[in-house]
This record gives C-alpha cells, sequence and structure tokens, in this order.
C-alpha cells in the first residue's frame, strides 16, 4: 500500500487543485448559478476502498483523498457513533480502534486505513451483553452529556489492553487525550479501574 | 407516595444509548438529500466588504449554491430576546467582528463545501482601528438591561467605610473564556413546503422556534425544533445564534435540506463568550470581622450595537449581610463578537468578592471561615426577602471537617512537603437558581398503567431525563421502568430555557404538578369503581406506591393502576400550564488544597472538599457528577484558560483546543462531595432547587486563597499561570 499521510495527501490535492484554479476566466460579477459555472477544481483523486468496520466489510465508492477517516464513518458509512468535537486531533471524540489501536479518526485518511479492521463503539456490545469498560461507564457515571463517551471508552478500551491502568494516575495520564468539558474525569478514572479488573 | 426513588443514586436512563454509540445527536441525524453547509469567515474586526469574488467557490466540484451578502435572502432582525447579536451577517456589506460570516456554502459533501469557502475571496475596507481589549475603551454606564439595573445600592458606602476598623482594596481581571462544548453547535433545516423541521442543538428549543419564525417570516406553529441529545452547552446554546437562521434560509433556497456543523474555530466568534471582565473591590469591616461596607465596580465588554451584560453581581449584592452597599456594572464598547452566558455568570463576581475576603480575613488575623459566618444571611440581601431555607453555616462546618481545616497554620508559607509549598483555601459557592417562567407538561397514562411524558425541555448532559422520570415514579408511586420521559421536541408542551439552573425546579413542578394531577384522578376512579377494592374508601386516605393503590387504614386492601385504567378501558390525558418558578440561592463551602513548586511556579489542585445545599437531591449520582463538573470548571477557570485577542487586529489567536487550555483528566485531583440535601419548602419540585451554577462558583477564589497561602502571593489577574509566580 503506498505510504499516504493526511498531510501529503491534501498538499498534494491542494496543489492540483490550486493549479487547476489560478487562471479564473474574467467574467460578469458573482451570481450564484453554479450550473452555468465552468467545473475547474474538482480533485482529482478519488478512489474506492474497503473498510472492516466492527467485523463488516463496508464498500466505498468514489471517496475524495481528502475525506479523514471520521467523515468517512459517520457520513458516508452511517455510524455515527465516533463524534467530532474539533477535527484537527484535540479532543479525542473521534476515537477508534484501527488493527487495535487507538487512533483519532479525524487526523487520518479514509484511503490511509483501506484494508484495516476498524472498531467504533458501535461494535463494542456483544449483541445485548454490553462491554465492561460501557457497564463501567455506567455505573460509575462515567459522562454527562455522553458526546466524548464513544472516544473515551474506545481509548479506555486501548488503555487497558496497553496495560496502562497500573494505578489512578497512570489512568489520569494515559486517559488524558480524551477532553471531556463536561469534565466527568474522577468517574472516568473510575470507570476504567473498574473495567480493567473485569477484563482481567 | 414511594420515598425511595428520588434521590436514589439511579444510573442515567438514557445510559446504554450513550454508551454504544446509538444516542442521535443534532450531528448525527440522517436526512435524504442532505446538503452540506459550511461557513467562510471575516479576517478583518471592523468596516467593510468592498468585493467578494465566488466564481472560483461556485467552479469547485459540488457546489450547489454561494450566498454572499448580495445574494443571500433578506432576513429580519429578530426581537425575539434570546436573539442577543445586534444583526443578522450575510445580510450587509459591514463587519463588525473577526470571524463574522461572509460567505455561505452548500454543496454534495463537506469537503466540497469546505474546500469552497476557503476559495470565496473578499476584499475588505477596514474604517479605523479595531478595539480588542477592554483596556482599549472608554467606559460607561449603560442604562438597565433586561436583568435588571446595573446599579445598585444600599445604606450609604462612605459612612459604611468611615466605620471600618480594616480595609481592604484590590483589583482583579479575568480573561475571555469560551463554552466549548465537545458537540459543535449544528443545524439541520429540513422544509416541507412552507414547514420547516429544524434539527437544532439547543438548550432552548423555544427560543430556536421563536427566531426561525421571526427572521424567516414562517408563522410559529410551522416551525418545529427537535433536539433529543445534546453534547453540552454551558450557555453556548441558549440563545439563537445566527448560524442557525443562516442554515434555515440557505436550506429554503436551494430547496433541500442543508446541514451545517460550525468547526472548533467558528465557535470562537459564533456563540458568545464570558466577556474580558475588570473588577475594583473594596470592603471594610470591624476589627471582630463584621462588614460594614463594601463598595464593587466591574467593567466587561459589549459590542457597538449592543449593551447586555452576563457577568451580573447577584454575590455582590445578596449574599453577606453588609449593610452599606454599592455595585456599579460598566460596560466598554469592542470591536468583538456579542458576549453571553457561560456557565455560572456569577462566578466572576463571586471571584472577586470571595478573594478579596480572603485578604480582609488576612488583614483582620481572622479565619476565613469564621469571617464568612460572621456576616452569613438568612435573607436575599437584594430585596430582603428570607429564603426558602439556607444550611449555608452547616456547609461551611461540614467540608471544613472533612478537609482537615482545623489543622490548618494561617501563615502564607508555613506547610511544605518535600520541595513543594502547600497551600490551602476555602470560600462559598452561591449562585441563584430558578426565578424564570416554568414549563408546561402533558402525560398519558396507558391501560397498563405505564406513564408517558412529554415536555419541551433538554437534557445537556445534567440528568434531565433522569431525575424527570425518578419524580414521576416518585409522585405517582409507580416503578420508574413504567415511565417514559420524553424531550427535545417543540411540539411538546414546553419549558423555559435550560440554563441559570432552572430545568430542575422549572420542569420538576410541571412534572409533580402533572402527575399528581394524574394520581388523583386515578385514586378517584379507584374508590368508585364497581368491583374496586377501594370502592367507598374516602380518597384521602388513598396511597400509590409499587404501582398500586391501597389504603393506609389497611394496606392489605389494595389495587394497581393497571386494573383501574384498565377497567376503565382508555388511556388518560393530562396536561399541566406553566406557572413561574420562585427565585432560589443555592449555597456551598468549597475547601482546596494546592501545590506549588516553589522554582517553576508551576500548581497543580490536589485536593478539593465541597459540601452543598441544593434543597432535595433528585439523585445522587448525577447531582455528585454535577459537582464535578463545576469544580472542574473552577479548575480551568483559574489555572488555564483564556480566549488571547490580539490587539492590533481585535482576532482571536487560540480559537482552538490545543491554544485554549481546558482541564485534562491529568489536571483532576482528588474531589469530595457533600451535600446536606433537606428539602426547601419553597420549591415545588419535592424541595429541590436549581443548583447546577453553584459548584463552579468559589472554587475559582478558593484556588487563588490557597495559592496565597502556599506562597504569600496574591495573583489577582487570571488565569494563574506560572510566568506570574515567577
Ligand atoms: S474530532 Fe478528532 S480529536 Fe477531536
Ligand atoms: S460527557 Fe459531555 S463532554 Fe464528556
Amino acid at each position: 500500500m503506498p505510504e499516504h499521510s493526511r498531510r501529503n495527501v491534501l498538499k498534494s490535492g491542494g496543489a492540483a487543485a490550486a493549479a487547476v484554479m489560478a487562471p479564473l476566466p474574467d467574467g460578469p460579477r458573482p451570481v450564484t448559478a453554479p450550473h452555468q459555472v465552468r467545473q475547474a477544481a474538482q480533485p482529482k483523486a478519488v478512489t474506492d476502498l474497503t473498510l472492516e468496520v466492527n467485523g463488516e466489510r463496508h464498500r466505498l465508492e468514489g471517496v475524495e483523498a481528502r475525506v479523514t477517516l471520521l467523515d468517512a464513518l459517520r457520513e458516508r458509512a452511517g455510524l455515527t457513533g465516533a463524534k467530532k468535537g474539533c477535527d484537527r486531533g484535540e479532543c479525542g471524540a473521534c476515537t477508534v480502534l484501527a488493527d487495535g489501536r487507538r487512533i483519532k479518526a479525524c487526523l487520518t485518511l479514509a484511503v490511509m486505513q483501506d484494508g484495516r479492521s476498524i472498531t467504533t463503539v458501535e461494535g463494542l456490545a456483544r449483541g445485548e451483553r454490553l462491554h465492561p469498560v460501557q457497564e463501567a461507564f455506567i455505573r460509575r457515571d462515567a459522562f454527562q452529556c455522553g458526546i466524548c463517551t464513544p472516544g473515551q471508552i474506545m481509548s479506555a478500551v486501548a488503555c487497558i489492553e496497553e496495560g496502562h491502568t497500573g494505578s489512578e494516575d497512570e489512568i489520569r495520564e494515559w486517559m488524558s487525550g480524551n477532553l471531556c468539558r463536561c469534565s466527568c474525569y474522577p468517574n472516568i478514572v473510575d470507570a476504567v479501574a473498574d473495567a480493567a479488573k473485569a477484563v482481567r | 407516595m414511594n420515598t425511595d426513588v428520588v434521590g436514589r443514586p439511579l444510573s442515567r436512563v438514557e445510559s446504554r444509548l450513550k454508551v454504544t454509540g446509538a444516542a442521535e445527536y443534532t450531528a448525527d441525524v440522517r436526512v435524504p438529500r442532505l446538503l452540506h453547509g459550511f461557513m467562510a469567515m471575516s479576517t478583518i474586526a471592523r468596516g467593510r466588504i468592498t468585493r467578494i469574488d465566488t466564481r472560483a467557490a461556485e467552479a469547485a466540484g459540488g457546489v450547489v449554491a454561494v450566498y454572499t451578502h448580495e445574494t443571500m435572502p433578506r432576513l429580519k432582525q429578530p426581537t425575539y430576546r434570546p436573539f442577543f447579536k445586534p444583526f443578522i451577517p450575510i445580510q450587509s456589506p459591514e463587519i463588525h467582528h473577526a470571524g463574522q460570516p461572509v460567505a455561505f456554502v452548500v454543496a454534495q459533501t463537506l469537503e466540497q463545501a469546505q474546500r469552497a469557502a476557503e476559495l470565496v475571496e473578499v476584499e475588505y475596507e477596514e474604517t479605523g482601528r479595531p478595539l480588542g481589549e477592554l483596556a482599549m475603551g472608554v467606559p460607561f454606564l449603560a442604562p438597565s438591561g433586561p436583568d435588571g439595573p446595573n446599579t445598585f445600592e444600599r445604606g450609604d458606602v462612605a459612612e459604611g467605610m468611615a466605620r471600618a476598623d480594616v480595609r481592604v482594596e484590590a483589583e482583579f481581571t479575568i480573561p475571555m473564556h469560551h463554552h466549548n462544548p465537545i458537540e459543535p453547535h449544528a443545524t439541520t433545516a429540513v422544509w416541507k413546503g412552507s414547514k420547516v423541521t429544524v434539527y437544532e442543538t439547543t438548550q432552548a428549543l423555544g427560543n430556536t422556534q421563536h427566531v426561525v419564525s421571526e427572521a424567516l417570516d414562517v408563522p410559529l406553529d410551522d416551525v418545529r425544533v427537535i433536539s433529543r441529545y445534546l453534547g453540552g452547552g454551558f450557555g453556548s446554546k441558549g440563545p439563537v445564534w445566527a448560524h442557525t437562521v443562516l442554515a434555515c434560509a440557505a436550506a429554503r433556497a436551494v430547496g433541500r435540506p442543508v446541514k451545517l456543523v460550525l468547526s472548533r474555530a467558528h465557535m470562537f466568534t459564533s456563540n458568545g463568550h464570558r466577556a474580558e471582565t475588570h473588577q475594583r473591590i473594596g470592603i471594610g469591616a470591624t476589627r471582630d470581622g463584621r462588614i460594614t461596607a463594601l463598595d464593587h465596580v466591574s467593567t466587561q465588554q459589549v459590542t457597538r450595537g449592543d449593551v447586555a451584560l452576563f457577568n451580573s453581581s447577584e454575590p455582590i449584592r445578596m449574599l453577606y449581610d453588609i449593610p452599606h452597599l454599592s455595585n456599579v456594572q460598566r460596560t466598554v464598547r469592542l470591536d468583538l463578537p456579542t458576549q453571553s452566558f457561560i456557565r455560572s455568570p456569577e462566578a466572576c463576581s463571586s471571584h472577586a468578592q470571595e478573594a478579596a475576603l480572603d485578604e480582609l480575613a488576612h488583614a483582620l488575623k481572622l479565619d476565613p471561615v469564621e469571617l464568612r459566618k460572621r456576616n452569613w444571611s438568612s435573607r436575599n440581601m437584594a430585596d430582603g426577602e428570607e429564603w426558602g431555607s439556607n444550611y449555608l453555616r452547616e456547609c461551611y462546618d461540614r467540608a471544613a471537617a472533612k478537609f482537615g481545616w482545623s489543622r490548618r497554620d494561617p501563615r502564607p508559607g508555613s506547610m511544605r512537603d518535600g520541595g513543594e509549598l502547600v497551600g490551602w483555601g476555602m470560600a462559598t459557592s452561591a449562585h441563584t437558581a430558578g426565578g424564570r417562567p416554568g414549563s408546561g407538561a402533558r402525560m398519558t397514562f396507558d391501560v397498563r398503567g405505564r406513564a408517558r411524558i412529554q415536555v419541551g425541555t433538554h437534557d445537556l448532559g445534567t440528568g434531565t431525563y433522569t431525575i424527570m422520570t425518578q419524580i414521576a415514579g416518585e409522585v405517582l408511586g409507580i416503578p420508574v421502568e413504567d415511565v417514559l420521559f420524553e424531550l427535545g421536541d417543540s411540539a411538546f408542551p414546553l419549558s423555559y430555557a435550560s440554563g441559570a439552573s432552572t430545568t430542575a425546579p422549572g420542569v420538576g413542578t410541571a412534572v409533580n404538578r402533572v402527575c399528581s394531577a394524574a394520581r388523583k384522578a386515578v385514586i378517584e376512579m379507584a374508590v368508585s369503581q364497581p368491583g374496586s377494592p377501594l370502592r367507598g374508601v374516602p380518597a384521602e386516605r388513598v396511597d400509590t406506591g409499587d404501582g398500586h393503590l391501597f389504603d393506609t387504614a389497611d394496606r392489605r386492601t389494595r389495587v394497581s393502576y393497571r386494573s383501574v385504567i384498565g377497567h376503565g378501558g382508555k388511556p388518560l390525558h393530562f396536561e399541566v400550564e406553566p406557572v413561574d418558578t420562585p427565585l432560589g440561592y443555592s449555597t456551598g463551602a468549597v475547601f482546596v488544597e494546592v501545590r506549588v513548586d516553589p522554582l517553576l511556579g508551576r500548581i497543580r489542585v490536589t485536593r478539593v472538599v465541597g459540601c452543598y445545599d441544593p434543597g432535595t437531591v433528585l439523585n445522587r449520582k448525577t447531582a455528585r457528577s454535577q459537582v464535578l463538573g463545576g469544580i472542574i470548571w473552577g479548575i480551568g477557570f483559574t489555572l488555564f484558560e483564556h480566549t488571547l485577542v490580539d490587539p492590533a487586529t481585535a482576532r482571536i489567536v487560540n480559537p482552538n483546543l490545543s491554544g485554549y487550555l481546558i482541564p485534562v483528566n491529568a489536571d483532576v485531583p482528588d474531589i469530595q462531595v457533600q451535600f446536606i440535601d433537606r428539602p426547601d419548602p419553597a420549591s415545588d419540585a419535592l424541595g429541590a432547587r436549581g443548583f447546577g451554577e453553584t459548584p463552579m462558583t468559589g472554587v475559582t477564589a478558593a484556588i487563588a486563597n490557597a495559592v496565597f497561602h502556599a506562597t504569600g502571593k496574591r495573583v489577582r489577574d487570571l488565569p494563574l499561570t506560572q510566568d506570574k509566580l515567577l
């Protein structure tokens, strides 16, 4: 698979667009009648890709290179569990697992994940049975509004898997990439500690 | 009545949806034929657009329309008050602040809309140097606003100061803050003919409905607003902001549903903020710690087009028994976006007052807890009315005991642990609650004895779904599993906005009233129904519990709700109209430990103990979580949060979550929470008062007071960053 990063793909996409864009026809004053205007800035990099999400194959067709994994999941695969809080890697609301590792889905392009196995919050429960992390989040009231919760939970699953739950301080440190403006942090720490015990 | 439903630490009733990703937030709502909107924002703060070129944007792939002030349909400036902005953008070439929308793009995909917004070319003419900082403007006294007068006098301050043995005077500055809920503001507008359904991130369905109706000239009944799950608001989603109106207008113009989600950067100029505030406060007291006078002047930013002030002065006017007092709220006009309310609007004046009281206690050589107790009042000092209840003095005692306050050596710098300086500080938490219009409610009792209640209110994470389910279960005497509480739809009887700690008392009262009416009606049926075991029993002798009605004289004589209503053969319907909720005052005491690295000036909050009096605690779990949230917001307010404005351009330079620091998990210490949990007789919501805003107050000053205790330094300019201690 070619090595893409969000930065170099966006750069080349941007440059291509700018090159096509530069010689703008001198026309009349702007009017909103797009169908009469020449299509100039269509990014070229469009691809079909396959994501295995929560054990199901999702074939996404005609995805532009600039589409992030997060927007591919939310706007194209119909999986809105992962949330967008900042779209720049700051809040962690979009955290998902890619081949078992936690990543911020807004910081990676969908094409870069072609063929990978993605787990989102929708894929944690086994039928009616919740994952121990989900159960612990409910029991400990580790959320209020719940918008950061899908990311917190995915991060917690990975944090436990990584073995970063040795102490409360360690959990605090390794869960600090996920912001919670409702500020449920103490309850999140309790939930992760509980779940770590249950998972072992 | 069941006595074990209210107060129980029931897990949130919507928990499962929230941990599985199934809860549908506004930006998650799927609508056929949806288009995506995105806005281009002004890069200057003061001036006008001289030329706007949309050709490149319109030519970009997937673009359906690009609206500018030349092409956007005309909208009417709403007069409905919670539209705070004095203008609707993209209606004229005038620019009033940086980050003002100048173009609205609609495209097939989000990426296409975002890209096209970047391609809109705008030329501006600047009309003078923009003012971005409080110190740049000239303060003036604005006429009284809808929140009351900007001046307040009690007694004669000069005389009170003359009677004082000790006087302190201090100035405090608090920077601009942003709400930053993790969920961005989002609107999806779906028109069907001349009617519109607006999926909206809102703390006030009714506000959105009124403003959309007025701005787009649509009858009120033709606007339906839906907001079932809200990803936090903290005040930002209480007023209606221009982007909502613009999204509705764009959807109507293109003839297809449009979804607009603000970017994080947009959220720094589109939905209000806590205005930068300067405060001067003087306090005089006698040797024995009785405050004789308090003189307070605050100055905060407004725009050139409005004078709405939200850093309000209630703690100054209401809290302590101070005979001579003067309070003035001044304003300065700047070229910034409109300010608004943000979690705990009373936190600013509380901060100045509670920090100044610490200075006074130090000057008097009096324990800061004792100073506050000596000036405690059981009344609302602003109008002299007795509060329904006020157990603040007990809060001081219980929190102090839990914290171990009696072991404190009051001398600054006296407590150390290894290389670190340790400081202990405290303050009073206090915030008004309720005192706003109430809420309607309707209910259906089905033939199986299950209650379905609908209120056009909101759950911001505050626990509305859960506590209203509990109130209904408690009042009716049925298990919570048999209660379905629905909210978030303007087609339901509306509540007032969910803000200012009004939802628990307002909606709680409505749910209590509608359920009480239903219970009474079913009791009447049970005592008159042929064949009913309760037939002939006097209605006042009947009580309910566990899904049953029973004779209190002989509890074995009982019948289930299900059987009584089933016997009637049809569901029962009830509805109540709103009644205003009384103004309440929820208070508490908060104690904080900080540790300061003397070489680096690094401050860590290491321990917090708070005890609070919210009236009846409706749910110990969700109430405790609200306290944690408030305390952690207080940590952010005091140590990190700061929206930076470039004075040369009046542009916000850190409109993101890596430059605007909010607390993360590693910043948060051990927090212990206690409640008095005694009903307020003035509340019709089973003795509960509004409470959400209280816990953030006090903790800010308690941290600053603890830093003084640790270091001997008074830092009066927030945030309390390392450089200020070095
Ligand atoms: S949305 Fe990805 S980190 Fe914030
Ligand atoms: S629960 Fe609201 S942001 Fe975390």
